[in-house]
């Protein structure tokens, strides 16, 4: 891979953009601690994995799909492969990248053409899923996380039942959402990786949808729930929730929101429920025949994540610190691993191990150090973050910028080492994982699991679907191409099911109201 | 003596760390003395026998030499102190038996004698939900593993607003639904915690500045003040926004 100018102007972009935005997504937090997790150590473990092992990663996934079709699959379903999950792509990366600078241990040219083309493979994917809104980042399109396509919405809308607070389905959904939430911590070992919200989608009426997934809540990837998860029944839910009176002004991409004024649960008017992933091609409802199976669904669902999550406390409770150390960082690290998935080439050889090279580093990772070079490489705050005193930084007017720009001068000496190179062994203290992963077809072994998803072709990415886009829509709306991409979205729909694509947002309301009228 | 690219930094200072600041000295110094042995060039020599040459055994000798100087970590997991003591700080405030004489000591706490209501201002705190009412019980440090896995088996005790210094959510995970509310000394309203006590409906006061809060008295928090919000803690809103921390009654020795 030679670099070139243009090349190294976009990749010096696109970090920058990062940069501001995980500056902006660190402040408006502290760093993270726990009493449980040595949580800032298992971070930078994480990120120094990232940074020498996911160049070949990447390029494993693109021998098997490009990035722009794991993109457009990905908004296809609730799996962990969302704005979270690319938000942690260049940054984890770009994190150990930083960190290492500070320890001397690499310049900013050093490992370049790694750089440029995460950032690459970054972008293709994030514009992809996000070309129904036409950003790269949340940020960018004012901490809005508008991911779907009309067709989907609509199912969505439509399909949700309402509920107030009170009322047996409301005390049921309220319930699941808050176990299922604290669930999702501690399986991501106190991040919130396994938790993610989108949208706001305007209902009108004052209303808004909030659409929120759980990932990796069932035996999947992470060794610490086989036997713990196995009543779990699905790996992904993604749990569809209507609001009244409250203005989402902020929807981050760590699914993190604000509004106006709070949220409590007494906003929530409608819910819904799915599960999805790689085979699932699209999503699926769960227990949406009628409203009191929604409610009885969420009822069981309550107990299985609240008994799986007092198993969980109780297995992580006893871990030795190295054990912790590794959950973590392997959280962290594998949040893109269902990049790999989706793309039919998971190996937990990959994912779900520490490099040797990154392993070398364990002893400097104390809670102290770790704590404050996390602060330093997060906020701006290190050597290598200080830049000229006339520059002034966006959000805090410091000479500063959070990651290092590969200098254009390689461009004239060459001096630069081009790359780390491939995936090299790994270890871990944690168990080995059990061969046994809970999917939308069974629990498959990872060889079968792989080879379904190779030969998987999804409907809704035949090309005639996949390029008919919102766009298409809007001018052809009334052609057999846009009515049968729509019927594919709504073929598991109660209330959309063969309507095609002529409806507008108040028709699907009226649809919904006589449905929920009974 | 060997150059790095480091000592030739225009604007970096110092890390403001003085952890940081000697570990990574003496890294700057073992990359030094590798690059060295190596012959190689930097460009060779980085991303090539730098894995190599560079080994857990250098990086072990980096913490090993604060550590006999006499430095002792701030430790933050209840782990990483129980597994090496003579590394760490001690665990004040973990067992029950501290918790006897522990509180929370935090120097900007604003304090004032009791109002007419007999409520003694002890600190404030940022508010993550405002509810209707302000919420009063009995406060209970949680700050180990033992007593989660205690009240995990016995319940539990009714009435609890529970005194936390950590602001994420997986120690508290399997009781703390069962809390009346939350002080936590760390964190923003954004921040675990904050989050999961707003799907609970649990009033929380995240970031609390507090001062001599014992364990059993009787407190009350300010659940009906203002949410702190992202604008807020930027500074654009140019407004304080907090939520109080009452004593209402000592406890009963």
């Amino acid at each position: 891979m030679k670099l070139d100018y243009a090349q190294l102007l976009e990749s010096n972009n696109l970090l920058q953009i990062n940069g501001d935005e995980t500056y902006w997504l660190c402040v408006t937090r502290t760093v993270q601690e726990s009493k449980l997790f040595p949580v800032p150590a298992y971070m930078l473990m994480s990120y120094l994995n990232a940074f020498y092992r996911y160049p070949a990663l990447l390029r494993k996934i693109e021998d098997h799909m490009s990035a722009e079709e794991v993109g457009d699959r990905a908004r296809h379903m609730g799996a962990k492969a969302n704005a979270i999950a690319m938000w942690g792509l260049p940054c984890f990366y770009l994190l150990g990248r930083e960190w290492m600078i500070n320890m001397g241990l690499l310049r900013p040219q050093d490992a370049a053409e790694d750089v440029a083309y995460i950032l690459d493979f970054w972008k293709r994917f994030e514009l992809s899923f996000r070309r129904n809104s036409g950003h790269l980042t949340a940020f960018e399109g004012g901490h809005r996380g508008q991911i779907h396509s009309e067709a989907q919405l609509q199912v969505f809308h439509a399909d949700l039942y309402d509920c107030k607070v009170g009322d047996p389905l409301h005390q049921a959904a309220q319930a699941f959402v808050a176990s299922a939430s604290q669930y999702a911590f501690l399986i991501a070992c106190e991040s919130r990786i396994s938790l993610h919200n989108h949208g706001p989608y305007n209902l009108g009426d004052d209303r808004q949808m909030i659409v929120r997934d759980f990932n990796d809540i069932a035996e999947y990837d992470f060794p610490w729930l086989d036997d713990v998860a196995e009543a779990v029944p699905y790996n992904n839910l993604t749990v569809t929730m209507a609001t009244r009176g409250v203005n989402f002004n902020i929807m981050d991409d760590w699914g993190s929101f604000e509004s106006d004024p709070e949220f409590k649960d007494e906003n929530i008017v409608g819910v819904g429920l799915y599960t999805s992933g790689p085979l699932s091609d699209g999503f699926l409802p769960v227990g949406m025949g009628s409203r009191e199976e929604l409610t009885q669904t969420f009822l069981d669902l309550n107990d299985k994540v609240k008994d799986a999550m007092s198993r969980l406390w109780q297995k992580m409770a006893g871990w030795s610190r190295d054990q912790m150390l590794d959950a973590g960082a392997l959280t962290y690290y594998a949040i893109i691993k269902d990049l790999a998935h989706i793309a039919g080439c998971y190996d937990p050889e990959d994912w779900i191990k520490i490099d040797h090279r990154a392993e070398r580093f364990r002893p400097l990772l104390n809670d102290e150090y770790s704590r404050d070079a996390l602060g330093e490489i997060c906020v701006g705050a290190a050597p290598s973050h200080q830049i000229n005193e006339y520059m002034m930084m966006m959000h805090n007017d410091a000479p500063t910028r959070i990651y290092s720009p590969i200098p254009y001068s390689i461009l004239l000496d060459g001096d630069y080492a081009p790359t780390v190179g491939g995936v090299e062994p790994g270890i871990t203290y944690l168990d080995e994982k059990k061969d046994v992963y809970r999917t939308t077809e069974g629990t498959l072994s990872i060889d079968e699991y792989n080879a379904r998803v190779r030969k998987f072709q999804p409907e809704l990415h035949k090309e005639e679907n996949r390029l008919f886009c919102e766009t298409s829509v809007k001018y052809r709306y009334d052609t057999p191409e846009a009515d049968a991409l729509y019927k594919l979205y709504q073929k598991h729909s109660r209330n959309l099911v063969g309507k095609g694509a002529g409806l507008r947002r108040d028709e699907v309301e009226a649809l919904r109201q006589k449905s929920n009228r009974g | 003596m060997t150059k790095l690219f480091l000592d030739t930094d225009k604007y970096g200072d110092e890390s403001p760390s003085a952890v940081v600041a000697a570990f990574h000295g003496s890294l700057h110094e073992i990359v030094r003395q590798r690059l060295e042995e190596s012959g190689a060039e930097w460009k060779d020599f980085v991303l090539g026998d730098a894995t190599t040459l560079i080994t857990k055994k250098d990086f072990e000798t980096v913490d090993r030499t604060l550590v006999d100087a006499g430095h002792r970590y701030d430790w933050s997991a209840g782990i990483s102190q129980k597994e090496r003591p003579d590394a760490y700080k001690p665990a004040d405030g973990t067992s029950d038996a501290d918790l006897a004489t522990f509180c929370f000591v935090h120097p900007d706490a604003p304090l004032a004698n009791p109002d007419a209501e007999g409520r003694e201002l002890r600190g404030v705190g940022d508010n993550v939900v405002r509810y209707k009412e302000n919420t009063t019980g009995i406060a209970r440090y949680i700050r180990s593993t033992d007593r989660v896995l205690k009240w995990l088996t016995e319940g539990v005790p009714e009435n609890t607003i529970a005194v936390i210094d950590d602001s994420g959510g997986t120690l508290t995970a399997p009781i703390l639904e069962q809390f009346k509310g939350v002080i936590c000394a760390g964190g923003t309203v954004r921040s675990h915690l904050g989050i999961l006590t707003r799907e609970y409906g649990i009033p929380c006061l995240m970031n609390a500045k507090v001062n001599g809060i014992m364990e059993g008295d009787t407190v009350t928090i300010e659940s009906t003040a203002r949410a702190k919000t992202a604008e807020d803690y930027q500074g654009q809103t140019k407004r304080e926004v907090t939520g109080n921390v009452w004593r209402i009654a000592k406890r009963e020795e």
